[in-house]
């Protein structure tokens, strides 16, 4: 990461080209998750509640595998199940892990008010700085995966941090570290998606997944978790991802044309009001003429 | 497994069956994983369920629970019918082309030949090759035993001596004599039809031809580079004809010459860390340690004992056979000095008669039936949650109640510990059970150091992370300390025979906490004089590590706790903490990691990966070859082999059979119910054996007679039952952690959509699961992922429970379940062979509770 | 009295006009002053989350988490206040003929040319907008507040209302704050004796007879003079 703030861009009293400008080093980081390799064995999330520190939720039966229902504010990292019966009458038992997606362009941050209370590291890392987290819960507004949870008695909210503590000294984030398929990678952007795409491509032309493909969603400009599914074309099959996510439309007009809009307002009508009291001034009552002063 | 968990990412094709590794064994299963990512492998699930594993099949077909003989039979006929079998490795490596004895009748009518209905015993004399000039007892009588396995002579009123392989086998390498076991075979499994199979398994037609199409296609056209491999664990081997499954599974890897060969074989996927360990220490009353024969009572002295258990070699003349097992002496010999040191001296035949003989089973079951018949008065239960772990909990529970005393050496208070707590014992009750229980805190995996065995046969050093914890003392200490009080007893007292306690080797340093690093050193075994290789002339001094097993002696110059283990710990220190990740072959052979057994070989039979003339089949996966130069074998691996037999001498692969070659045929009695396997019905089925209907169990199976051992009749309990684990708990342990519990809240019993439209039964709602034996309640998980199958044309429903939980845990100690342990569905009936209980397949009844 | 006379009257008044007349009970101006007290918590907190720019006036409620804290159950407060405003005048606060003439005339009464509306009762039409406007956005505002409140509330499968709820806040929250800059200016400076009426309660009889004339007439029960 530190690299970032040493390269190069221009040298003083130098005479032509920058030595390394253009080598464009990648720093970006991304987990890629092999849905087609993962068998639901948790065991990334029993890795994220150790490293992270959280110990036991009360759980319930709900006719599955699936830990709880969604993702909770102390329990960042589910594996969403779901039997799902292809058109040729085949089963499948889809399984993905969920967690923060780590967006290039964050809903959550967009929709943030607190000053610092969500970043995002050059390496792509959106961390959300609980010191600052006024716990307005406009981030689970803002996010289209449905990932940051209130904490009801931390009164913030959290979500996965991609392990940025151990990413800063060079470790791999705790899921990687506890998969044992191998279906969770971790690395440059660019290698992870390289990497997904070969995998796409092997179960396409070997696994007859014809509309296999990698999830790295465009409307949010990318993320730093991407997915490899047999099925690209129907990413709400895996526990609900969405299809074509992105900050939402009235996150970006509140944000946007809104604001502009409303301070705008709200300082026109200060002038407004002050123009008025300077051009034409106070009402003020008047003696109540004679005829009116008679008792009827 | 005949090769190890990394070699699975060699493999082309895996057929999983009988196992669920991605739930059971995720951190093995990442080969699996690698093997499609790397190789474009294919897999293969067949399971009652469509599990996890399932999830990552290029294939799922649902079996009926208890058919796979069936599947894998017609799969034997599909191979042979397409020609995708390996006719060279064939040919060669097996004794498909040895000729049976005539008289040799093959079981269209259940039974093979020779079954006397009045003991529901085989006369095994029939089940024997065609000696050359005569039959196998001529051959015997040349002065060649065979390797028959208890036999009990002389007990058995009138008996003829047990039958023996003869020295020369007749044999027809075009394999078109009429009884060579290539022949029989094929006229075994021509009955196994796609259509039959499809009556039998549920499995239909076309899907069946699709799976072994797929499998048998690494053989396509003759082509010999690819290879297939099998995987199965309990799911196979928790059935009355539980062996021969593996067996199948044996002959169908050796038809398609795929024993020996990295990324083949058959692979047993073990369920516990250690439990390859386990096995390997004599885990059944039958062994002794390193797979040694136990003596019977007709062994009445070590000669006779030894001539017994050492077999001969029996092949063709012209062919070669190491037979490994003619060193049994020099193995047995010493294991007895390991374990009486010198008390075992050549005059007192090394002690032989210190051992007791096996007379009769003491198997699990059997344990604990005599327990309930008041037989046995105590158990002593480490390392075991026995109560949860067997079949039919409700008579162990009774049988206890019976017992005077019960030792538990657990790290929880276990179902065992507190048998008379169980669901339905009223305190008053509690007030009538006499037995004396003592809970003894042991330490936990963590806490101790010691060696662990996968299933790879890996022995891999441990160290303890943490000491055990309050009163909690190591499991050789509490050993350690009974031997040492009863010895004291012993020598204070007196007794009928009191030598082999009196006598017991116990030279640790410190007597009453054993290291088990000196425990390790006694298994690798050390020279008890100075020996001399007469061929290399190395010299061994008298108290030094033996390099290997191949030092043995069976003149008590050497000591070795199991020859398996021999070369664990040499002079050159503990192999078995090494922890080298050099890979020169990239193949995982990883040679300097740990050590495995037998010789630090990590792939058994690997000469059968090579060609008669000694060339890797695949040259992309060279494992040992025939180094003219050098006149020996040489590899990646450690060669299973003679290292200086030439290819053209002949000698077969499969060094530890006397033949020297694989067993398609299993003659005189190496498994008690045929010499192939034939599909029989679990003995509790919802359906005759469509195969011979008057013949549809295994013949062999012994039912005990207690009011608990009931068998439900299939027009009232019509359900099959199987159970499984989950890989969010391990056994019934992590049920005391909140870790696991908060994974998987609450026990379950998975039913197919339709069965529960049936019921009226809605997911999570409470349901009882009853067999004959019991009544199990948990919540329904209602899924697509088990979907009727029809049976010869009916409807059969199936479902499935895991069986972490019990009435001890988290949960259960909080009330939120119902307390109601799996296994008091499950029948006490076993596997001839292995003596393995039937839990997965059997007949239940579901409702609302 | 005509409304086309634009000759401006004498400002002189006598004891008479002076006198004072009750406009609000006690209960009114506690009720108002709890309103009024309650919203600017809202206004001040909500314009903290509402821009980095103004971020800084949470650190006048108490920092960040508190405002966050307290602005929710500042906004139930402010919605009891206006469910008791509610009772004390939505009677007051129906819109007559009278009024529609009013409001289409309003140019005039922002020019202050007052003398060419038609008399009105207790409230003009523009303070009955504001009233109606304020009752119905705190309507929006609790509703949507509540979706912001307990966001997770709201089932995913249903999260378009975590985005509607989101906008209807904000927006709404602007219409009041129109609302409340001109409610406050024309209380407090625009028109004089306005903001002692919500202190005392009452207003003189001139107060009452040049902004409020038919509820002149009524409470002192003086005739209007016949046409």
């Amino acid at each position: 990461m530190s690299q970032a703030s040493t390269e190069i861009v221009r040298i003083s009293g130098h005479a032509g080209t920058v030595p390394g400008a253009g080598l464009n080093r990648e720093y970006q980081v991304c987990k890629l998750v092999d849905t087609t390799t993962c068998i639901g064995c948790k065991a990334c999330e029993v890795a994220c509640l150790e490293w992270n520190g959280y110990t036991f939720s009360e759980t319930k039966f709900d006719n599955s595998y699936q830990t709880m229902p969604e993702t909770a504010w102390n329990y960042w990292n589910l594996i969403k199940f779901n039997e799902h019966e292809r058109d040729d009458g085949t089963m499948m038992l889809l399984m993905r892990k969920d967690q923060c997606m780590h967006c290039e362009d964050p809903g959550c941050l967009a929709a943030c008010p607190a000053d610092a209370a969500i970043v995002q590291y050059a390496n792509g890392i959106v961390d959300f700085q609980e010191a600052h987290c006024i716990g307005c819960g406009y981030c689970i507004t803002g996010c289209p995966f449905n990932i940051p949870k209130f904490s009801p008695t931390a009164r913030k909210v959290f979500k996965c941090t991609l392990c940025n503590d151990r990413v800063s000294v060079g470790l791999e984030p705790a899921c990687i570290k506890a998969c044992p398929t191998g279906c969770l990678h971790f690395g440059t952007k660019s290698e992870m998606k390289e990497l997904a795409e070969t995998r796409a491509d092997q179960l396409r032309s070997q696994s007859g997944f014809p509309d296999a493909g990698v999830y790295d969603p465009v409307g949010v400009s990318g993320t730093h978790v991407i997915y490899v599914l047999h099925d690209a074309k129907n990413p709400e099959l895996y526990g609900g991802l969405p299809r074509d996510p992105h900050i939402p439309l009235s996150v970006r007009l509140w944000k946007g044309p809104l604001k502009w809009l409303g301070n705008l307002a709200m300082l026109g009508g200060l002038v407004g009001l002050a123009l008025h009291y300077m051009r034409i001034g106070p009402k003020k009552e008047e003696p109540i003429p004679p005829e009116d002063r008679k008792p009827s | 497994m005949t090769n190890g968990w990394i070699d699975i990412k060699n493999t082309d094709m895996m057929l999983i069956m009988g196992g669920n590794p991605a739930e059971n064994h995720p951190c093995g299963f990442k080969w699996a994983m690698e093997a499609k990512r790397n190789r474009n492998a294919k897999l293969i699930s067949v399971d009652p369920r469509f599990t996890r594993t399932s999830s990552t099949a290029d294939l799922f077909l649902q079996i009926r629970a208890g058919t796979d003989i069936a599947f894998l039979g017609g799969l034997i006929r599909y191979a042979i019918e397409n020609n995708r079998i390996a006719k060279e490795y064939l040919v060669n490596y097996t004794n498909a082309s040895f000729i049976v004895k005539e008289g040799f009748k093959l079981p269209e009518d259940g039974l093979y030949s020779g079954f006397d209905s009045a003991t529901s015993k085989y006369d095994l004399s029939t089940w024997n090759y065609e000696g050359v000039g005569g039959s196998g007892e001529q051959g015997g009588a040349a002065g060649a035993t065979g390797h028959a396995p208890e036999p009990v002579p002389g007990k058995v009123g009138g008996a003829a001596p047990p039958p023996h392989l003869p020295p020369n086998v007749a044999y027809d390498l075009t394999l078109e004599h009429p009884r060579c076991v290539f022949q029989l075979m094929k006229q075994q499994y021509s009955r196994y039809t796609p259509e039959t199979v499809e009556r039998i398994t549920g499995i239909p037609k076309d899907q069946y031809l699709k799976a072994v199409d797929m499998f048998t296609s690494v053989r396509k056209d003759g082509d010999m580079k690819k290879v297939a491999t099998i995987i199965y664990a309990v799911g196979w081997t928790q059935h009355t004809f539980g062996t021969q499954i593996i067996r199948t599974a044996a002959m169908i890897q050796l038809l398609l010459g795929n024993v020996g060969r990295a990324g083949g074989g058959v692979n047993a996927l073990r369920g516990h860390s250690n439990i390859q360990g386990a096995t390997d220490m004599a885990g059944l009353f039958d062994s002794m340690p390193g797979y040694l024969k136990a003596p019977i009572p007709a062994d009445t002295d070590l000669a006779t004992f030894l001539k017994r258990t050492t077999p001969t070699s029996s092949k063709p003349s012209p062919w070669g056979s190491w037979n490994y097992y003619a060193n049994t002496p020099a193995f047995f010999v010493s294991l007895m000095k390991a374990m009486y040191g010198d008390a075992a001296t050549k005059e007192n035949q090394f002690a032989f008669d210190y051992l007791p003989k096996v007379d009769r089973d003491y198997s699990w079951t059997h344990i604990w039936d005599d327990m309930y018949n008041g037989k046995v008065k105590g158990m002593m239960a480490f390392g075991m949650n026995g109560v949860m772990i067997g079949p039919d909990t409700n008579k162990n529970i009774n049988a206890l109640k019976k017992a005077d005393w019960l030792v538990v050496g657990e790290i929880y208070q276990d179902e065992t510990s507190e048998f008379w707590r169980a669901p339905g014992i009223t305190t008053d009750e509690q007030k009538t059970i006499n037995t004396t229980v003592y809970r003894l805190p042991c330490a936990g995996f963590a806490e101790k150091d010691g060696s662990m065995t996968n299933s790879a046969r890996w022995v891999t050093w441990k160290y303890a992370a943490v000491p055990p914890p309050g009163q909690a003392r190591l499991d050789q200490d509490i050993i350690a300390d009974i031997f040492l009080r009863v010895r004291d007893l012993y020598k204070k007292d007196g007794g009928k025979f009191p030598d082999p306690i009196l006598n017991l080797n116990w030279a640790y340093a410190d007597s009453a906490h054993p290291s088990l690093s000196q425990v390790a050193m006694e298994l690798n075994g050390k020279a008890l004089a100075d020996l001399t290789d007469p061929v290399t002339k190395q010299v061994i001094k008298a108290g030094q590590q033996l390099p290997g097993f191949a030092w043995l002696k069976d003149d008590g110059t050497t000591m070795c706790g199991n020859w398996i283990y021999s070369g664990c710990w040499t002079e050159a220190g503990a192999q078995i903490q090494r922890r080298g990740t050099e890979d020169p072959s990239g193949m995982g052979v990883f040679p300097n990691w740990s050590w495995s057994w037998p010789a630090n070989r990590r792939v058994l039979y690997n000469r059968a990966s090579c060609n008669p003339e000694g060339k890797p089949w695949d040259p992309t996966r060279k494992q040992v070859w025939w180094n003219e130069a050098a006149g020996k074998w040489a590899g990646n691996d450690v060669p299973d082999f003679k290292p200086d037999s030439h290819p053209k001498d002949h000698m077969g692969p499969f060094i530890m059979n006397p033949e020297g070659v694989g067993r398609l045929f299993a003659p005189i009695g190496v498994l008690a119910d045929g010499p192939f396997p034939e599909h029989y019905e679990p003995i509790e089925s919802p359906t005759k054996n469509l195969l011979h209907p008057q013949q549809s169990n295994n013949p062999l199976v012994k039912k005990f007679k207690t009011p608990y051992d009931k068998f439900g009749d299939p027009e009232e309990y019509s359900i099959v039952c199987t159970t499984y684990r989950l890989t969010e708990q391990y056994h019934y342990w992590t049920k005391n952690n909140p870790m696991n519990v908060q994974l998987i809240p609450e026990p379950f019993v998975e039913i197919p959509v339709e069965l529960a439209n049936e019921k009226g039964i809605r997911g999570t709602d409470m349901i009882h699961v009853i067999s004959a034996r019991g009544t199990y309640t948990a919540k329904a998980f209602v899924t697509r992922r088990l979907k009727p199958m029809m049976i010869d044309g009916k409807k059969v429903y199936q479902i499935g429970l895991p069986i972490h939980q019990g009435y001890r845990g988290i949960i259960e100690d909080e009330g939120k379940d119902a307390r109601t342990p799996a296994n008091l569905l499950t029948p006490a009936v076993s596997d001839p062979n292995a003596h393995t209980p039937e839990s997965k397949g059997f007949l239940v009844k579901i409702e609302k509770a | 009295m005509s409304t086309t006379d634009t000759t401006p009257r004498a400002r002189t008044t006598s004891a008479f006009d002076e006198e004072l007349i009750p406009r609000y009970t006690m209960v009114e101006r506690v009720n108002h002053w709890f309103g009024a007290i309650t919203y600017t918590y809202c206004l001040i907190t909500g314009l903290a989350f509402w821009t980095p720019y103004l971020y800084w006036m949470a650190a006048i409620v108490g920092g960040g988490p508190t405002a966050r804290f307290w602005h929710p159950w500042f906004g139930i407060f402010f919605t009891v206040s206006q469910f008791l405003m509610f009772l004390h005048w939505s009677g007051d606060m129906e819109v007559d003929n009278d009024d529609r003439v009013w409001a289409d005339n309003i140019q005039a009464y922002i020019e202050n040319e007052d003398d060419k509306l038609p008399p009105v009762g207790r409230f003009n039409w523009g303070q009955k907008l504001y009233f109606w406007g304020m009752v119905g956005s705190t309507i929006l505002l609790l509703l949507s507040g509540f979706m912001l409140w307990y966001v997770e509330a709201v089932p995913w499968s249903i999260h378009i209302l975590r985005y509607v709820a989101i906008l209807v806040h904000a927006s709404v929250a602007l219409i009041t704050i129109g609302l409340f800059l001109i409610h406050v200016y024309m209380s407090t400076i625009l028109e004089e004796g306005s903001f002692g009426s919500m202190i005392h309660g009452s207003v003189t009889r001139a107060w009452a007879w040049t902004f409020h004339r038919k509820w002149y007439y009524k409470v002192t029960g003086r005739a209007r003079p016949t046409e």
